[in-house]
């Protein structure tokens, strides 16, 4: 596994192919899951995961191994994101991905519980999960994504998303709550 | 119980899961989960949405790796040619540097006789030895600034 931050940074200023193969295949999925929930939109999430490596390529020099990588490789794709929007529509993440937006984008549910009632409880709750999480807000999405998703420390979190720890961590109580609600209601719908 | 301690509960549990709780508060909440099922309930539904949000299953298209590592492969080759030629103008500069300094007395002295058998102005053979020098970093300048619009422009 390349989970030594210093050693990919070495690499990657040597701009080492055989290493962005392997991180592309190691950080795959998580990294399409992050850009597909900033952008609800699976072509939009393939088109800037390309992206996203480009610039790894490209700007491999610039990380330099003191914090995760995978912090810095979701801080990339959030800018390239941001970047995208404001060239489209003046603004921040904030009007990024709403509830109403392309809200089809994520799968069905996995059905891998071992007995049919346990699969039913599990399907809901994934399916109150999945509808839950598509109508909070972007801006309280993507710091439960990465918090409790992609398990970041509070302190990555603000890196990525360049803003104080104290505003992710009113977001992530907002989002909390945001995320409780939706998903009694989304599960509510679906009883 | 009052709606002021299920209001704290309700505080503590959303709060213990972004950082951690005082000792003092780790154990009052332990106590009031221990004596009020719905607060329980509430944390214990919150933790297995959390635990279910992990293990969210996402498709992703079979090929996108492996179209993206063919993607980085090629620009990292335009990469590594674009990094040849820019040392290489890199070179040619500095290499051009080195002769201007190293001519300069004598276009000195070729533009001041050049000057004095043509009967010309001091000035007007000082502005010639100034473009002498000015014009072909001018010109190398805008090579290079041409070069890079393109090599941006490509990237993009």
């Amino acid at each position: 596994m390349l989970d030594d931050a210093q050693s990919i940074s070495r690499a990657l200023k040597m701009r080492d192919p055989g290493l962005l193969d392997r991180l592309i295949e190691q950080y795959q999925f998580r990294l399409f899951r992050y850009l597909l929930y900033l952008t609800a939109s699976r072509e939009r999430a393939e088109d800037f995961f390309q992206e996203t490596w480009l610039r790894v390529l490209e700007r491999g020099h610039q990380y330099d191994g003191k914090w995760k990588f995978e912090a810095w490789l979701f801080a990339i794709a959030r800018n390239l994101v941001l970047d995208w929007h404001r060239r489209k529509k003046p603004g921040s993440l904030e009007s990024l991905a709403g509830p109403d937006e392309d809200a089809a984008a994520f799968d069905l549910p996995d059905e891998k519980s071992p007995t049919p009632l346990e699969q039913v409880l599990e399907t809901e709750i994934r399916t109150g999960i999945q509808l839950g999480l598509e109508r909070v807000p972007a801006i309280y999405r993507e710091v439960l994504v990465l918090r409790f998703q992609e398990e970041l420390q509070i302190e990555e979190i603000a890196r990525v998303t360049g803003v104080p720890l104290s505003t992710v961590k009113s977001r992530l109580y907002r989002g909390l709550d945001a995320l409780k609600t939706a998903m009694t209601s989304a599960l509510g719908i679906e009883r | 119980m009052t709606e002021t301690i299920h209001q704290r509960a309700n505080d503590l549990l959303k709060r213990k899961r972004v950082e951690p709780l005082s000792r003092e508060d780790e154990l009052w909440l332990a106590e009031h989960l221990v004596q009020c099922d719905s607060c329980a309930a509430a944390d214990a539904q919150m933790d297995h949405a959390l635990s279910a949000l992990r293990t969210l299953h996402i498709h992703v298209p079979s090929n996108l790796a492996s179209r993206t590592q063919m993607r980085v492969r090629i620009r990292a080759e335009e990469l590594r040619e674009y990094g040849t030629a820019h040392r290489l103008v890199w070179a040619v500069a500095v290499v051009s540097w080195i002769l201007g300094l190293a001519t300069a007395p004598l276009v000195w002295r070729g533009f001041s006789w050049l000057g004095s058998e043509l009967h010309l102005p001091k000035s007007l053979w000082i502005a010639g030895v100034a473009l002498w020098w000015v014009l072909p970093a001018l010109a190398a300048a805008g090579v290079v600034l041409l070069a890079q619009k393109g090599h941006s422009g490509a990237a993009e």
